[in-house]
């Protein structure tokens, strides 16, 4: 996992500052006093941003797999620096305090559906937008799934019946959406991903979504390698979901 | 024609969808299973149910018979290497089932086998 690298890579920074606190602001006050920065008053401290999954999932006190669903799905201020090895995560204090007071004011509209979810600004008045936001929130379940080698991340996305086709190192290759699940899982973290919404098209209750994905590494991936995913999307009661992927690997161009 | 594989995969993948074509207007599904590959899927509304499988497909195909006056366009064909996706908007649908002047959205991946392009997925939307 990424995150061993992330950590040992994350400077020094003042110990046990916010862990474990809800980001609720009186707590967070007495948490920042408590936590004692050298004497100084913390209002007047610069914050360090938080630099892992590990610890943004520390200061909002759930799991790193919601904080990745949250960043997915809910819109969740999470920020990527890209370097040539490995891209790291980072978040502000104050970004994640905001979004908290947002997500604790405006009730979910979709509870049933995470894939569904209300999106963190408000919605769209244009019928179009709603559906094309509604779609690249599904496709950013996905994104982050395989971002984090975690299909419970994906798995919402995805009509029961999904299934999967292309070529996989010359092999052609069908079958039900579990083999992309099992596959993400088995590959691991691939943290650089560069996802890029090359089309999508909605049709009414249909939609199809090329994304062309780049950086793509792994246990099965391998390095620095690229993927045109094709995703047919049905809009269903509980919200739109995958039910069809195909893919091709740009086998040639692998760095 | 090793000079222009562009041209020869759009013409490969055109031939495929008029086997589709051809099966649906002539109301028999047998003109259009060698278009599909035996993995086939199918996904989309017909009359507010949800439709499900290519077996679905096929079957309301012959049931609902010849539909002489169908107007396909291509919308669009887009080819990624070994995949490709294609829109269909197919007008002048008719047929025991279609009903009379009704139009159709049609979606189709493709990808490309040993054996030709065949069709992997075909999602539609009715417009009723």
């Amino acid at each position: 996992m990424g995150e061993s690298l992330l950590q040992a890579s994350a400077p020094a920074g003042p110990p046990g500052n916010c862990r474990r606190v809800r980001p609720v602001s009186s707590a967070r006050l007495t948490a920042g006093l408590l936590a004692g920065f050298s004497g100084m008053p913390p209002q007047n401290t610069p914050q360090r941003p938080l630099h892992s999954w590990k610890e943004i999932a520390a200061y909002l006190d759930h799991s790193e797999r919601t904080v990745r669903r949250w960043e997915a799905m809910e819109g969740l201020p999470v920020h990527r620096r890209h370097h040539d090895r490995q891209d790291t995560v980072f978040a502000y204090r104050h970004e994640l305090d905001a979004w908290s007071r947002r997500r604790t004011r405006e009730p979910r509209r979709a509870m049933a559906s995470p894939g569904e979810s209300v999106a963190p600004t408000e919605t769209p008045a244009n019928g179009y937008l709603v559906e094309h936001d509604a779609i690249t929130r599904v496709m950013h379940c996905y994104i982050a799934g395989a971002r984090a080698g975690d299909a419970e991340l994906m798995r919402p996305a995805f009509h029961p019946e999904a299934t999967i086709s292309g070529y996989c190192q010359g092999v052609e290759y069908n079958g039900s959406i579990q083999h992309v699940w099992d596959w993400i899982n088995a590959n691991g973290a691939a943290p650089n991903l560069q996802p890029r919404f090359a089309r999508i098209e909605i049709i009414g209750t249909i939609a199809v979504v090329h994304l062309e994905v780049q950086g793509w590494s792994g246990r099965l991936a391998g390095a620095n390698t690229r993927a045109s995913d094709v995703f047919t999307l049905l809009k269903q009661d509980d919200g739109w979901k995958i039910t069809h992927k195909l893919f091709h690997w740009h086998d040639d161009d692998a760095a | 024609m090793q000079s222009q594989p562009y041209l020869t995969d759009y013409d490969a993948i055109v031939q495929t969808l008029q086997l589709y074509l051809d099966g649906s207007r002539q109301g028999r599904s047998e003109v259009m299973r060698p278009a599909f590959h035996p993995d086939a899927s199918f996904f989309g509304y017909a009359g507010g149910q949800l439709a499900v499988g290519i077996a679905f497909l096929f079957s309301w195909i012959d049931r609902n018979g010849p539909a002489p006056h169908l107007e396909p366009r291509f919308i669009s064909v887009d080819i990624l290497d070994s995949i490709a996706v294609v829109h269909l908007e197919v007008g002048g649908w008719s047929g025991t089932l279609a009903g009379a002047g009704v139009r159709m959205s049609d979606l189709f991946t493709l990808l490309r086998t040993p054996d030709g392009w065949r069709i992997i997925q075909k999602a539609f939307h009715w417009h009723g």
